[in-house]
């Protein structure tokens, strides 16, 4: 279920891009689409019933499954790159502010 | 010496000259030099991360492939800061990172770790993009940029939930031992190879080109046309050669890819009036033939080009983006005799230009004619001839810029090339030359990093 989530959000995200011509509205749909990849990305470590990859003397017993650790600490990383992308991104589009007066591509003149 | 210091020592400066800002631009030229002489001492290893064993810690590889590669980005990237590093103080701190993630890149045996250094290097690649003073392109490059990693991360945790391992070496063996079928591997591939491709220029995904080359200066043109695509091709040969297994079916869907790109570079260069952009188009087009060539499994010839790809295209766009930067245009017409009044530049600019194209006495002959031999002796004739073919058109376009800017007429283009850029371009030529008659040790370096790649396979 969860996947199927992460698959609509990641569309959502890439038809924003796609269509969009507002440079906040794009950088929103990357946003989006980052979401989407990252629970994509912890739903494969997800196991039924399983329990945080913690050992403790109460569940490294073996009876109890753990879920996969290495997606969480992938997503980590892609969480902390997908801030910096868009603090650039958000950068970026003061620079376009402040050169056009608009946000709206189509609205820019001279730009190509 | 361990090949951890290639990574550590630029970002570990990076931090220092946030500090020290005064210092950066020199701390730039010491490191990127230093770690040129460094990498002379370089042993041949594997080298865990962290003491975990391979599959389960993240691997630095240093092999000849590597090796190769780190040498050529190392040398260019100093080539080309030493070149700017009086007009863009500012970005020391910036293009210390990048040196810091293009190295990660060339090292890295690790697919995930791959992709964190794509975004170090690819971040970096944003910010040094833009002094170009226009954002919009650089806006554009962030989202294709931004969009073709997340695809590669996407086909990339595909393929960890089918295999259950992030290592390159690793990832082959088990993609073998598994039996999984061509369609099944197809998709990650394919969502991979899209997510580099973006970085190496490759038709479909390169939207950003035109506004990032076609306004480049003097630091970004080289920058990204030289250091940056024969980094993400030096990552693309790694991933074909080592990790993809090329099926009939993705074989088909990038071989299409890869000739559209090759003529419709090509073509649009052909048709383009302004010098900057006829370099980029043809710069796409050969990051097609350099990917072709790895694909048909030529990883020796492959690696040679793109050195000398990266070289030439250093000499090129300095010269080219320095007369832009004079003239304030870069309409074939306006820099038309940029070179009767600068024989030395001249002279080099069409030694470059004529090793670029292939031709005899020159470098880019040999590997050229290697190429050829190879691809005809293993039967292919579809790919030899797209190459050919590309080589006639990029004949016509060159030739024709050549007459242009040798031309001799009354408004001439007053252009003076700073002694540095003079040096820097007539020693690069020299030794185009110099390697196009005494091709040895080229021919040794391609047989060893053809012998290397099959001893991994086997």
């Amino acid at each position: 279920m969860l996947l199927y989530a992460a698959i609509i959000l990641m569309m959502l995200g890439l038809y924003g891009i796609l269509t969009q011509r507002n440079i906040i509205k794009i950088i929103i749909s990357l946003n989006i689409l980052e979401i989407g990849l990252n629970i994509f990305i912890i739903s494969i470590g997800f196991v039924n019933g399983g329990v945080a990859p913690i050992f403790t003397g109460q569940n490294n017993l073996g009876s109890i499954g753990f879920v996969d650790p290495l997606p969480q600490a992938l997503v980590l990383t892609a969480i902390v790159i997908g801030v910096g992308t868009t603090a650039l991104g958000l950068a970026l589009a003061k620079k376009i502010y402040a050169k056009y007066g608009t946000f709206e591509i189509d609205d820019m003149k001279g730009a190509e | 010496m361990s090949a951890v210091l290639l990574i550590a020592i630029p970002i570990l400066a990076a931090f220092i000259s946030i500090i020290v800002k005064k210092w950066s631009p020199y701390m730039l030229l010491f490191v990127s030099f230093g770690l040129v002489i460094l990498l002379g001492y370089l042993p041949f290893e594997i080298i865990t991360i962290g003491g975990f064993s391979a599959p389960y810690g993240i691997s630095l590889v240093v092999d000849n492939y590597s090796y190769t590669a780190l040498y050529v980005v190392n040398v260019l990237f100093f080539l080309v800061a030493i070149i700017n590093v009086c007009n863009y103080k500012k970005l020391g701190t910036i293009l210390l990172v990048s040196l810091a993630g293009l190295n990660g890149l060339m090292l890295t045996g690790d697919l995930f770790n791959l992709f964190v250094f794509l975004e170090i290097s690819g971040i970096s690649a944003y910010i040094i993009t833009t002094t170009n003073k226009k954002p919009l392109a650089t806006f554009n490059y962030l989202v294709a940029g931004t969009v073709g990693s997340i695809l590669y991360l996407l086909g990339l945790i595909i393929l960890y939930n089918m295999f259950g391992t992030l290592n390159m070496q690793d990832m082959a063996v088990r993609i073998a031992a598994s039996g999984a079928t061509d369609i099944e591997v197809a998709l990650p591939f394919l969502l991979m190879f899209i997510g580099i491709g973006v970085e190496a220029k490759l038709l479909p995904f390169n939207s950003w080109v035109k506004g990032i080359l076609g306004h480049s200066n003097k630091l970004t043109g080289p920058m990204i046309a030289g250091v940056y695509a024969a980094a993400s091709l030096f990552v693309f040969g790694r991933l074909l050669t080592e990790v993809f297994v090329i099926s009939d079916t993705f074989m088909l869907i990038i071989s299409v890819i890869l000739a559209f790109s090759i003529l419709a570079g090509e073509a649009m260069a052909y048709s383009s009036t302004k010098v900057r952009e006829i370099l980029l188009f043809s710069s796409i087009a050969q990051a097609g033939i350099a990917v072709l060539i790895f694909v048909s499994g030529f990883t020796g010839y492959a690696v040679l080009f793109i050195s000398l790809n990266g070289f030439s295209k250093v000499v090129l766009f300095l010269i080219i983006n320095h007369a832009t930067e004079v003239v304030g245009s870069d309409e074939v017409i306006d820099l038309k005799g940029l070179f009767v009044n600068n024989k030395l530049v001249g002279a080099s600019f069409t030694a470059t230009v004529l090793s670029l194209l292939g031709l005899p006495l020159f470098a880019g002959f040999f590997v050229k004619m290697g190429i050829l031999s190879q691809l005809f002796s293993s039967g292919d004739y579809v790919f030899p001839a797209i190459i050919l073919l590309s080589s006639v058109v990029e004949g016509v376009y060159f030739v024709k810029l050549l007459t242009k800017l040798w031309y001799k007429e009354d408004n001439l283009p007053q252009v003076k090339f700073e002694l540095p850029l003079v040096y820097l371009v007539v020693v690069i030529s020299l030794l185009l030359v110099v390697f196009g008659l005494y091709f040895e040790p080229l021919h040794e370096q391609a047989l060893v990093l053809v012998n290397h790649v099959k001893g991994v396979i086997l």
